[in-house]
């Protein structure tokens, strides 16, 4: 067997559920994102869904929405995740491993229902500001839930991702950068020249890769904000569910652009990730 | 000073660990409280009220357990028989367009399976696999798929070719050779990548939604009813009995990584990122 | 830029139940190159990494030019180390990674050009400092690593293992590098190494470390021609040992009494001898044997002895020395080749 028809027998099966059911269905999803949809008598190709989804208030105040949570979740994550990666670089390292893991590994719905009951306003937070006096009903307890802030989506998020670039920090951080750093202070860098020469140079392009995904990832996510965001405006990916839902068929088109968008986004940010990861070396 | 820096680590460590339980403890409490009105700190009666309610037939829980476990164990059986190949193949060879292949498996798990699944619904519907349990096991493909593929392709790629040379040397057929040497070699990487695959599946929800179309109940979506409801309790108990093949599948991977590997492990299951 | 290392009783323990070093004292004259030599596991990485300041000792001093640095952080030691592996910032080119400490010290760009020019040129990387760490080979790294180094003219200069992870045939030429730049620069360096080879060719001084303990230091050839005891001895290739009884300046053995350039005190001795150095010839200390084994090692033939008694020795004769098996020579061990050790 030669080694070409070997490689292409090996790669089949996966390339075939692949290309079925997610590159066809998503050309499915341009398709019909066209108008193109037989079922109800239109086949006739057009612009029309994105000129109305690009012109509307609605899909505008979503997308900032979206861009929002997902760049304040992606931020604050990297931020927090290179800061304890940096307190916790001494630590024991398979105990940490352990700690660091379960978020990751832990659904996000049970993560944001976790969440919801520590922040709600009869919360276990609100319980302890009423303990220590600073509120006396619920009600003056801040709402973090289905608020204009979405503060509980982006501590869902939070708490599910620092957790995820940490791991990738301390891997990088244990890894080559402890030895270089060690070489680095024999030459005469203090503590801030090692990490602003070298260490943060060194870890960036993983955590930078790392804050990649959790940015497509809160991107095109949906179950957290349908669970705890507010009814308007939705997040995208909650928007395009409800355009789908809609019992009116021909709002389909736009629910499908909308999907395109937010795949064409996320599908950039992927671009750049798996760039970097090769400029990385990784295989 | 090494010592010091030590300490102020596990400290660190300590403040971690607790702000990853942190969620977790209304969760407990919630489960087994029978009455806990604001603004008390902890229960002020305790009751098995929740795992009675969900024991009850009406709760539908068994079912949605039965469909989680089908739809879940099936996705693993096959995402691992899809991604042994293609992980041996990309692990192993050098090609041409290996990049662009590794992008398009990839895709799946970066781009959200939203747009994907609703624009296949229409052909699901037409084909009769929409609200059945095989639709469902299908479009658990799309995000499983990559998993065992990446996992198995690192798998593959740290192991190199040498031991089946050896084995071909010693008067072994390609077959032999895959059969006594690779896959024994390859197991535990095979059990990391269907603990994913089962874990990935397992935590579907909107996939689910979509194409079960509220026909095929399964955990997250009662988890999710719940949620949006008002009873605490019921959520609370759902939540926990979710959440119980995450924490398992994690005390077997920590055992399984043991201290020499773990960080090697670690880095490879990470390069891969998250469950759902 | 000479200095003077001192270490005096320098003791570490990682927590485990035996302390990676004990009481190493030792020191290392301005400009002169000390190996550390020892099997890989003795704590002579661990010493070198005291010294550089990048662990702290249990107990013990390190001193450089008479004042303890103890409490000095690594990098204001002047200290600089090079590492089994090269160890180059990834993320720099050849130019920064040799600038490097020049830079963190805010020397002025111009000085800083020059002075990383002229270091490389003294690695023979001249024309390398516009590329990337990964666009050079194993041994370029580590001539460029050195050069990082040596650039700051660092009080101390620091190897552990350099020339391991190279490949033999790169070894010789970095080996011989960094004898001419550290001759060059008169650096007061401490150098780790397993292999004894090296050790040897490397160092004006050896210092021989096993368990954590220092076993002997002294020049080179002391190794060989007096070394302390039969451990020592047998690791740097001595072969032959005979048991006797030193009595008026003679020790009596099994070959008879053989006379010592250097007297035996009194009392039950063990008697060394190299193999290069017994000779085929009669005389003082000479006595019959016949030839058991000959194997021929290129530049010489190692011959396998028995003399009378059934004492067994070796001998390393010059190729053309014809001898077969069952030969019958007369055999002269030089009072000036012979050793007793120490107890």
């Amino acid at each position: 067997m030669g080694r070409r028809v070997k490689i292409t027998l090996l790669l089949a099966p996966a390339l075939l559920v692949v290309s079925v059911l997610f590159a066809g269905g998503l050309s499915a999803a341009v398709v019909q994102s066209l108008g193109y949809l037989p079922a109800i008598g239109r086949t006739e190709v057009s612009l029309d869904a994105y000129r109305e989804v690009l012109g509307s208030r609605d899909f505008l105040d979503s997308l900032l929405l979206t861009v929002y949570v997902a760049g304040a979740s992606t931020g604050i994550s990297t931020v927090l995740a290179v800061l304890s990666a940096l307190a916790l670089r001494n630590s024991a390292g398979r105990l940490s491993a352990a700690i660091f893991q379960l978020p990751v590994t832990i659904p996000h719905l049970v993560a944001a229902v976790g969440i919801a009951l520590v922040v709600s306003q009869t919360g276990l937070g609100a319980r302890v500001a009423a303990a220590l006096g600073l509120i006396g009903e619920p009600s003056e307890f801040p709402a973090l839930l289905f608020d204009r802030h979405s503060i509980g989506i982006i501590l869902t998020y939070v708490w599910k991702e620092v957790p995820f670039i940490t791991l990738v920090a301390l891997a990088a951080l244990r890894g080559v950068a402890a030895e270089l750093e060690e070489v680095a202070q024999t030459l005469g860098a203090n503590r801030w020249q090692r990490f602003w020469y070298v260490v943060f140079p060194v870890i960036a392009p993983g955590v930078v890769a790392a804050s990649l995904i959790v940015f497509a990832f809160t991107f095109g996510a949906f179950e957290v904000p349908y669970l705890l965001g507010q009814t308007y405006p939705t997040i995208l990916p909650v928007m395009a569910y409800n355009e789908y839902r809609s019992i009116d068929l021909s709002s389909r088109p736009a629910a499908m652009a909308i999907n395109v968008l937010i795949a064409l986004i996320t599908a950039l940010f992927a671009a750049a990730y798996l760039r970097l990861g090769r400029g990385l070396g990784r295989g | 000073m090494d010592r010091k820096n030590r300490r102020r680590g596990n400290l660190g460590l300590a403040v971690a660990a607790l702000l990853v339980a942190l969620p977790f403890l209304p969760l407990f409490l919630w489960s087994f409280a029978g009455e806990w009105r604001f603004p008390a700190l902890l229960p002020t009666g305790w009751s098995l009220r929740g795992f009675q309610a969900l024991a009850e037939p009406g709760s539908r829980v068994i079912e949605a357990t039965i469909n989680s476990l089908v739809v879940g164990g099936a996705a693993t059986a096959a995402s691992v028989a899809v991604g042994l190949p293609a992980g041996m193949a990309l692990g192993r060879y050098e090609f041409r367009l290996k990049g662009l292949v590794v992008f398009f498996v990839l895709l799946p798990i970066l781009v959200p399976p939203l747009a994907s699944t609703m624009g296949v619904h229409l052909t699901f519907i037409r084909l009769g696999l929409a609200d059945t349990a095989f639709g469902v096991f299908l479009v658990h493909l799309v995000p499983t798929v990559p998993y065992t593929t990446v996992i198995l392709a690192s798998v593959f790629a740290e192991r190199g070719v040498e031991l089946e040379e050896a084995a071909r040397t010693l008067g072994a057929t390609p077959w032999q050779a895959f059969l006594r040497v690779t896959l024994p070699g390859v197991a535990p990487g095979v059990a990391v990548a269907a603990l994913f695959a089962f874990l990935v599946s397992w935590s579907q929800y909107i996939l689910t939604v979509l194409i079960g179309g509220g026909n095929v109940i399964t955990l997250p979506m009662l988890l999710f009813s719940a949620a949006r409801g008002s009873d605490p309790v019921l959520t609370s108990v759902l939540a926990l009995i979710f959440v119980l093949p995450a924490i398992l599948a994690l005390v077997a991977a920590l055992r399984f990584l043991k201290a020499g590997d773990a960080k090697k492990k670690q880095e490879g299951l990470l390069g891969l990122g998250k469950v759902s | 830029m000479s200095t003077r290392l001192e270490i005096q009783d320098l003791t570490h323990s990682y927590g485990g139940d035996r302390p990676a070093l004990s009481g190493l004292t030792l020191s290392v004259e301005p400009g002169e190159l000390v190996a550390l030599l020892g099997p890989s596991g003795c704590g002579k990485t661990t010493a070198l990494k005291i010294i550089a300041g990048l662990l702290s000792p249990t107990a013990g001093d390190v001193r450089i030019g008479g004042r303890s640095v103890l409490n000095v952080p690594p990098e204001q030691r002047e200290a600089a180390m090079v590492f089994q592996k090269s160890l180059l910032f990834p993320h720099m080119t050849v130019e920064s990674n040799v600038g490097f400490g020049l830079r963190m010290r805010g020397t002025p760009r111009g000085e800083m050009r020059e002075r990383v020019e002229r270091a490389l040129r003294r690695v023979h990387m001249g024309g390398f400092a516009t590329r990337k760490p990964a666009a050079l080979s194993g041994g370029q790294q580590q001539r460029v690593a050195l050069a990082r180094a040596l650039v700051t003219e660092p009080r101390l200069l620091l190897l552990d293992e350099p020339l391991s992870a190279l490949d033999a045939n790169l070894r010789e030429g970095m080996r011989g590098l960094i004898k001419e730049v550290q001759r060059e620069g008169k650096h007061t360096t401490v150098f780790v190494t397993h292999d004894q080879e090296e050790a040897v060719i490397l160092a004006d001084r050896i210092a021989l470390v096993t368990d954590g303990h220092l076993r002997m230091y002294d020049r080179p050839e002391a190794f060989y021609d007096r070394p302390l005891n039969r451990e020592i001895a047998e690791f740097f290739g001595a072969a032959n040992f005979l048991h006797g009884q030193a009595r008026n300046g003679t020790v009596e053995t099994p070959l008879g009494a053989l006379k010592l350039a250097i007297p035996a005190t009194s009392g039950e001795v063990t008697l060394t001898i190299r193999p290069e150095a017994v000779r085929l010839e009669g005389g003082e200390n000479s006595f019959s044997a016949r030839v058991r084994e000959a194997t021929y090692l290129g530049t010489q033939v190692l011959y396998g002895l028995e003399a009378s008694g059934g004492v067994a020795l070796k001998a390393a004769l010059p190729p053309h020395t014809r001898l077969t098996v069952g030969d019958d020579v007369l055999v002269r061990l030089p009072a000036e080749s012979l050793w007793a050790l120490g107890r």
